[in-house]
């Protein structure tokens, strides 16, 4: 097997707040491989935007790489100078931002933009048949656009077109659809997949839309604390979750349940780390947590067949209290 | 028989663009709806469908071109005339609260309105506070210290406060994490149970719809086209629009 | 930790010249408002010392061609200058502020109305109007007020009514409708705290244009009348006298320079305290 494309070793990664520092990733690990659709999950707080902009290096001045490391098809990003860095984005990395009107630039027509986006001297035609790529319907009216005279759901489809501009080896999509109509999400996520499977790119898609993963992805990392608790293939991972968490998860998303029946959300609130994390970051919040829990750092091991952070993943499976989630 | 809290009848909201005339839209077509007391009415469609605009015509903001409406029997009147007796849970925690006014001030605000000496109201703001799963000293707190869960509940607290007969919510829970927005939907259903008001839940996401609605209305392109209990919902609705909707959710 | 005090402490940890403008423009208003009463000599004692008299130990900025003392009127100059700027600017604030909130909120007619009038305004080169509102109200203090009203009342609408459309449609303001509130209510409550710190930001800006349009006026003899001085009179006084008592423009000249690029220096910081706010939260 070849290397992975991504190789995310231990890392850790900080934001100096005033007079304290908030650690956003707690050690994290993970290697994307070609091709694949890697989906991260996790709610608000939980380092997967920190995890996916760190593949660019695009992170806020204020994070701070405390530790680890990050290799990007053989280019190490943390380390990497300005214009091997610069030539890595342009050439090897694409991104999706969670909202179009942000990504886009107001002043100017979208032709421009997406020219930009191609390098060099395209011709309209170029970046037409790019737009027509992305599904979007009478590129050359679209190509005379500003982006505010365009939907959601088209201005998304031209980010998606200009991130696939370069045929990068690895997109990065947050949140890609979140902005959306449910309507349309489905069709943009189609495309989005349906060009990755044409270019042979791999995609990376941060988000907390469990039904979205389930239909789109491959392999699927659940991240809590800043780290990646469950790790394993999408038809494992969701409908038989071992780590507590992602059961919680599933259990507290609309959707699954029959009608008339409550809803358990998950008590209590996600951990605001400010150092290395020396128990389990959800034990606090976990039905299934024993003193072990609180008072040793679980590692990564392989549990039925995927990675799980769990001291007691075997007596999860063992007890029964996993129930698999009904298939949609 | 208790009239309906709120019954829309055959409403048309025509909006023209330019001077006289110009072109004219409708963003909503002969829409009739009724919510009754203790009942919560889901309102799902993708945007543009009119149901941001049906929940602005339900709450006074927007006058309807043509149509009746009317709430508990009598025509709606004012919104002045309507104090403490609707109001409305909107999307996007952080802009539901004034950032600069703390919570207790932003909750009591619909109180102040209707006249409440400021002594009941502190104990009022502190009783639906504990209602909401909020300590009483949020009241002392600006929303910039408060994560996107505990401020949707401040402004639920707010829109409870007045004890209304009818209240909007208005993709109240899209911006929530999964596990936050389980929590605020259970928190509605139990309000609900416990206040009895009537109440329009209007959301692009049908999962969450269904789960706290009692019936369903699909909106497209101005208009209901189908309006069932919300078990339908569970199983396969009779409109193929409503079957792509769940489709997509 | 709430976003004030964030701010508050970028105000503090700001560069050195930030603090260089701010130490200069607390030293100019210290001069400013407490001249009169410090022991600097009277600004217009006539023969003072020698006419045209070059800076010495005893006349710091050397004496006039009446042979005043040109330090405590430079003093006086500034007092002027600032308070006339500082008055116009705020009364304008507040109007501005007004405005701006009506057209962002009412929408429709009112937003037409004002928003059209402040591009008039706004076209208007502040020095034809300085000599039209001269030539009505013939020159003096008002008359600057009017001017430097006039010149920055567009600076306030057009930042307020912005700011104002972007709040207006957010869920605070439309629960505060649905539950009755007036729209006076919903504009003092809810729009004017959350406008206020573009206001602020503003008001740095439309301060320094101030000072330069009376200072204009001033030196075009529309604006305060001797023997009172500003810092623009001195500068016209000190003109005729270029060659032979240079001082005279050069101090009253670096004063009026350090007095806008301090007022400049300051708002730069403060806007550049508030805007961060705007940030999103980490991860």
């Amino acid at each position: 097997m070849s290397a992975p494309l991504v190789d995310i070793a231990g890392l850790v990664i900080g934001y100096d707040a005033a007079a304290r520092q908030v650690r956003a990733l707690d050690s994290a690990s993970l290697q994307v491989r070609e091709g694949e659709t890697l989906a991260i999950v996790g709610e608000s707080g939980s380092g997967k935007t920190t995890l996916g902009m760190a593949a660019g290096r695009l992170l806020p001045p204020e994070a701070q790489l405390l530790d680890g490391t990050i290799t990007v098809a053989g280019v190490d990003v943390m380390q990497a100078d300005d214009a091997a860095l610069r030539r890595l984005r342009r050439e090897k990395l694409g991104f999706v931002f969670q909202n179009p009107s942000t990504a886009l630039d107001p002043t100017m027509r979208i032709g421009r933009q997406v020219a930009l986006a191609l390098g060099g001297q395209p011709g309209p035609e170029a970046v037409a048949a790019l737009l027509a790529r992305a599904e979007l319907g009478d590129p050359e009216r679209v190509l005379r656009a500003f982006p505010h005279e365009l939907s959601g759901g088209m201005a998304q489809r031209v980010v998606i077109a200009m991130a696939i501009a370069r045929a990068p080896q690895l997109l990065i999509a947050d949140e890609p659809t979140a902005s959306l109509d449910a309507s349309i999400r489905e069709k943009v996520m189609a495309t989005l997949v349906r060009l990755r499977a044409e270019s042979g790119a791999s995609l990376v898609i941060l988000s907390h839309d469990l039904r979205l993963i389930g239909r789109h992805a491959d392999r699927v990392a659940v991240m809590y604390g800043g780290r990646i608790v469950e790790l394993g293939a999408v038809a494992q991972v969701l409908q038989a979750p071992v780590h507590p968490y992602t059961r919680a998860l599933l259990a507290a998303a609309a959707g699954n349940e029959v009608p008339g029946a409550r809803l358990e959300p998950i008590q209590g609130t996600p951990p605001m780390l400010e150092g290395r994390c020396e128990a389990c970051a959800y034990a606090p919040r976990c039905t299934f947590s024993v003193a072990r829990c609180n008072s040793e750092r679980p590692e990564a091991r392989e549990v039925a067949g995927r990675l799980v952070v769990c001291h007691r993943a075997e007596e999860a499976i063992a007890t029964g209290a996993m129930q698999p989630q009904e298939a949609r | 028989m208790e009239p309906d809290v709120i019954a829309l009848e055959d409403i048309t909201v025509t909006y023209r663009s330019g001077f006289l005339g110009g072109t004219a839209f409708d963003a909503l077509r002969g829409v009739s709806l009724r919510v009754k007391a203790g009942e919560t009415v889901g309102l799902v469609g993708e945007s543009g469908s009119g149901k941001t605009t049906l929940g602005r015509v339900c709450l006074g903001l927007l006058p309807p071109t043509q149509g009746q409406m009317r709430f508990g029997g009598a025509p709606f009147g004012k919104l002045r005339q309507r104090r403490g007796q609707l109001s409305v849970v909107l999307q996007h925690p952080e802009w539901a609260l004034n950032p600069r006014l703390r919570c207790g001030t932003s909750v009591q605000e619909p109180l102040v309105l209707t006249g409440m000496p400021s002594s009941e109201r502190r104990e009022r703001v502190a009783e639906i506070l504990g209602q909401v799963g909020l300590d009483p000293s949020f009241a002392a707190r600006l929303p910039g210290q408060l994560s996107g869960g505990q401020r949707q509940r401040i402004a639920i607290a707010r829109a409870l406060v007045t004890n209304p007969r009818f209240i909007v919510f208005d993709e109240a829970v899209s911006a929530l994490d999964v596990s936050v927005q389980a929590q605020v939907l259970n928190l509605i259903r139990d309000l609900q149970k416990r206040h009895g008001f009537g109440a329009l839940f209007i959301s692009h996401d049908l999962a969450a719809t269904r789960y706290v609605s009692h019936r369903i209305a699909v909106m497209l392109r101005g208009e209901i086209v189908e309006d069932g209990p919300s078990a339908r919902f569970y199983g396969t609705p009779e409109h193929p629009y409503s079957r792509a909707l769940l489709g997509a959710a | 930790m709430s976003g004030f005090s964030k701010a508050a402490g970028r105000l503090l940890r700001a560069d050195a010249l930030t603090l260089f403008g701010l130490i200069t423009l607390v030293t100019l208003l210290f001069l400013g408002i407490f001249g009169p009463w410090l022991p600097l000599g009277d600004p217009s004692r006539i023969a003072a010392g020698p006419r045209l008299g070059a800076p010495s130990a005893q006349f710091l900025f050397g004496t006039d061609e009446l042979g005043r003392d040109f330090m405590p009127r430079v003093v006086q100059g500034i007092r002027s200058t600032f308070l006339l700027s500082a008055i116009a600017v705020t009364i304008t604030a507040v109007i501005g502020s007004l405005l701006g909130m009506a057209a962002g909120y009412l929408g429709r007619f009112a937003d037409q109305a004002i928003a059209r009038g402040a591009d008039i305004l706004f076209a208007f080169p502040a020095l034809v109007a300085g000599l039209l509102v001269a030539a009505v109200m013939g020159p003096g203090q008002g008359s600057a007020i009017t001017v430097i009203s006039i010149a920055t009342l567009p600076l306030f609408i057009r930042v307020v009514r912005s700011v104002t459309l972007g709040i207006a449609g957010r869920g605070f303001v439309t629960a505060a409708e649905v539950a009755g509130a007036s729209t006076l209510r919903i504009m003092l409550v809810h729009l004017l705290p959350n406008v206020m710190g573009a206001v602020m930001v503003q008001l740095t800006y439309a301060l320094s244009i101030g000072m330069i349009i009376e200072s204009a006026l001033s030196f075009l003899g529309l604006g305060v009348q001797p023997p009172d001085a500003s810092l623009g009179s001195l500068l016209r006084q000190g003109s005729s006298y270029l060659t032979i008592a240079p001082w005279m423009v050069l101090s009253s000249g670096a004063v009026l320079s350090l007095a806008i690029m301090s007022v400049n220096l300051v708002g730069d910081a403060v806007r550049d305290a508030l805007e961060p706010l705007k940030g999103r939260p980490l991860t």
